[in-house]
């Protein structure tokens, strides 16, 4: 484009995203966004067109993930808008960088109640990092390149930006913005020195390794760090993938669902280094008695989560890429005795998949399909039994190839997220795990695959039943199963090939390797229908208000 | 109950006080007093006396990582009775 030349407001829109690098958006028209989709026709940047504005936003919330790169979407004002309220919201709890771009009616009909209108900047308030509403042309284009900066500076997270339809036709000359970059936290000696002294005097010191591991792109220095030091490590669910599962002293998930050794080390541990996680509810049990005996050293990029659950010895904001290296200078392997301790209670705690009976056991499945996986995967989960099960069973390279939706928690996520996934790297093999009640929560998404024939597979596990909630009621609520009985499911095979998604229902032990493997090796996208007991649930469990040592193990009626 | 008396200064947006208010609330912190001035250099002076049985810091560092937000001091921290007028 010559300098000077004036351009509509909505191609500005389409020119800062892709000035971004982002290649590809995913979203939703409608009336008040109809400049910018007619700038997008013809343009580079191109748009998957999803059947829901949540799927659009959970698409590029996978894309976000699955790549370290912004995701953005497209919405239309009013519905449309807040149709994305439940995407962003598990965007700004799992501190993914997305940029939300809506539609708004024109500024001089704001405020009236008018067609498709809502306060869509009031909206977002609670459900995204920052917003913005764009009521003067001239600002359109630094307030883009702001969305960008913020969605993926210190902490991600979403950013809205709310662009009323005479903004979308303005005309404006198009200039890049000197951009001012965010001032992050920096450590400093006498921090590292303090935490160094502290990981010195320890005898029993454990690593609880969070989501922002991977958000900082600091994996390789954590696997440096525990190399040098020989710390025994656990994870979140979001943490998984930053540590390999054959590294020595790596103990898996802790928390609510997490492996026994995992807890039982972080209760006995003198030492606990919070790296990039937040002591959620799910992770910590309850609180008070969560590794109560141990110090703390706290490190995150978010100053607000050091000391707001647990005060630390020592706490440290600042990026992770360089007080993991700096921490680990000069310290060697002292551990030794710990070590061994901690590979008992690996050993003696590990996984057991030796079930008898012919039906399909799930954790065994998943098991099997981790290990069939080729290296360049992407598993994206939905949220209840299955989830949980995959987060045990199954292992990652990186914390980019497994999404799950973490701190909300949203059923539905992971049709849309595995979109976006195979979007942003083509070459993985993009595999969503889903439930029988999850997977209908964003069911439409099955259209966006067959547009573009993504081969995007999908394994659905299905026990009738929404079954998180029913594995409550059974040792919570005396088995009174309120509504949790899915057994009107349609027939999954069936309306797959409605979408052109071949598809296969396997419910014997015996079918699993076969099931997999037709699944994996199909050329387009592939519905693996998988039937389970309904009696399964997911052990070992830590009770409401109990602490970590004391989790309920398997009871389940053998089947 | 612990009251604080907090001086933010804010970028002027017409949504800022909507953002402090709502970070106030959802944390746990009752607002018993808020006066604000817009200033001439495009920032705004907000004067708030909150109560909780929280820690302030609870509500600071929550409020600092507002895009907005200049920057937020913690004037008093105080009991009941010393700040009652």
């Amino acid at each position: 484009m010559e300098q000077g030349q004036m351009i509509r407001g909505a191609d500005a829109v389409i020119k800062a995203i892709a000035a971004h690098g982002v290649t590809t958006v995913f979203g939703y028209p409608g009336g008040a966004i109809m400049p910018i989709y007619d700038a997008l026709y013809g343009s580079p940047v191109e748009h998957l067109l999803s059947r829901h504005e949540q799927g659009a936003a959970f698409a590029a919330v996978g894309y976000a993930r699955a790549s370290g790169k912004t995701g953005v979407c497209f919405a239309t004002s009013g519905p449309g808008a807040t149709n994305l309220v439940t995407s962003l919201a598990d965007a700004l709890l799992d501190s993914v960088p997305v940029v939300a771009i809506t539609g708004q009616v024109s500024t001089a009909v704001i405020g009236t109640d008018a067609f498709q209108e809502i306060d869509v900047l009031g909206m977002s308030l609670s459900c995204t990092k920052h917003s913005f509403m764009v009521t003067n042309v001239d600002e359109l284009v630094p307030t883009l390149y702001k969305a960008f900066e913020i969605a993926a500076s210190g902490r991600p997270g979403p950013v809205l930006v709310d662009i009323p339809k005479d903004v979308q036709i303005a005309m404006l000359e198009y200039k890049t913005p000197l951009q001012a970059i965010s001032a992050e936290p920096e450590h400093t000696p006498e921090q590292i020195n303090d935490a160094r002294e502290l990981i010195e005097q320890a005898k029993q010191p454990m690593l609880y390794v969070g989501g922002g591991v991977g958000m900082a792109s600091a994996v390789e220095q954590l696997r440096d760090f525990i190399q040098v030091t020989g710390i025994p490590s656990v994870a979140t669910l979001k943490g998984l993938g930053s540590i390999t599962i054959d590294t020595p002293g790596y103990l898996g998930m802790l928390g609510m669902h997490g492996s026994k050794a995992a807890n039982l080390a972080v209760q006995e541990c003198d030492l606990l280094i919070v790296v990039g996680a937040r002591f959620d509810d799910r992770v910590t049990g309850r609180l008070a008695s969560f590794a109560e005996n141990a110090k703390v050293i706290h490190l995150d990029i978010d100053a607000a989560e050091l000391g707001k659950l647990r005060l630390p010895e020592v706490a440290i904001a600042g990026d992770l890429r360089q007080i993991l290296p700096a921490l680990s200078q000069n310290l060697g392997e002292q551990f030794a005795s710990w070590q061994a301790k901690i590979d008992e209670m690996k050993q003696v705690h590990q996984w057991r998949y030796d079930r008898p009976g012919e039906l399909i056991y799930a954790p065994a499945m998943l098991n099997r399909l981790a290990n069939k996986l080729p290296k360049n995967s992407v598993v994206a989960c939905d949220v209840g039994q299955h989830q949980m099960w995959v987060a045990q069973h199954m292992f990652f390279n990186r914390p980019e190839d497994h999404l799950s939706s973490a701190g909300l928690g949203t059923m539905g996520f992971g049709l849309p997220a595995a979109i976006g996934a195979k979007v942003a790297r083509p070459d993985a093999t993009v595999v969503t795990v889903s439930g029988d009640g999850s997977f209908m929560m964003n069911v439409q998404e099955l259209t966006t695959i067959k547009r573009k024939r993504l081969p995007v597979k999908i394994l659905l596990i299905d026990n009738q039943k929404l079954g998180m909630v029913k594995q409550w009621q059974q040792l919570f609520f005396e088995e009174r199963y309120s509504e949790t009985d899915l057994s009107d499911n349609p027939d999954f095979v069936k309306m797959a090939s409605a979408f052109d998604i071949p598809g296969r229902r396997i419910f014997k032990a015996c079918e699993v390797e076969a099931g997999l493997d037709e699944m994996l090796n199909s050329e387009g996208p592939f519905l693996l229908h998988v039937s389970i007991d309904d009696a399964h649930n997911v052990w070992p469990l830590v009770p409401p208000g109990a602490s970590n040592q004391d989790m309920m193990e398997e009871m389940d009626k053998q089947t | 109950m612990n009251n604080y008396s907090l001086a933010l200064n804010v970028q002027q947006r017409p949504e800022v006080l909507e953002r402090v208010l709502r970070v106030a609330r959802h944390r746990g912190f009752k607002i018993a007093n808020l006066s604000m001035q817009i200033n001439s250099n495009n920032s705004t002076s907000i004067d708030m006396l909150v109560e909780s049985e929280r820690e302030i810091g609870l509500l600071t560092n929550q409020i600092d990582k507002l895009i907005d937000v200049i920057d937020c001091r913690v004037l008093v921290s105080n009991s009941t009775t010393a700040l009652a007028k």
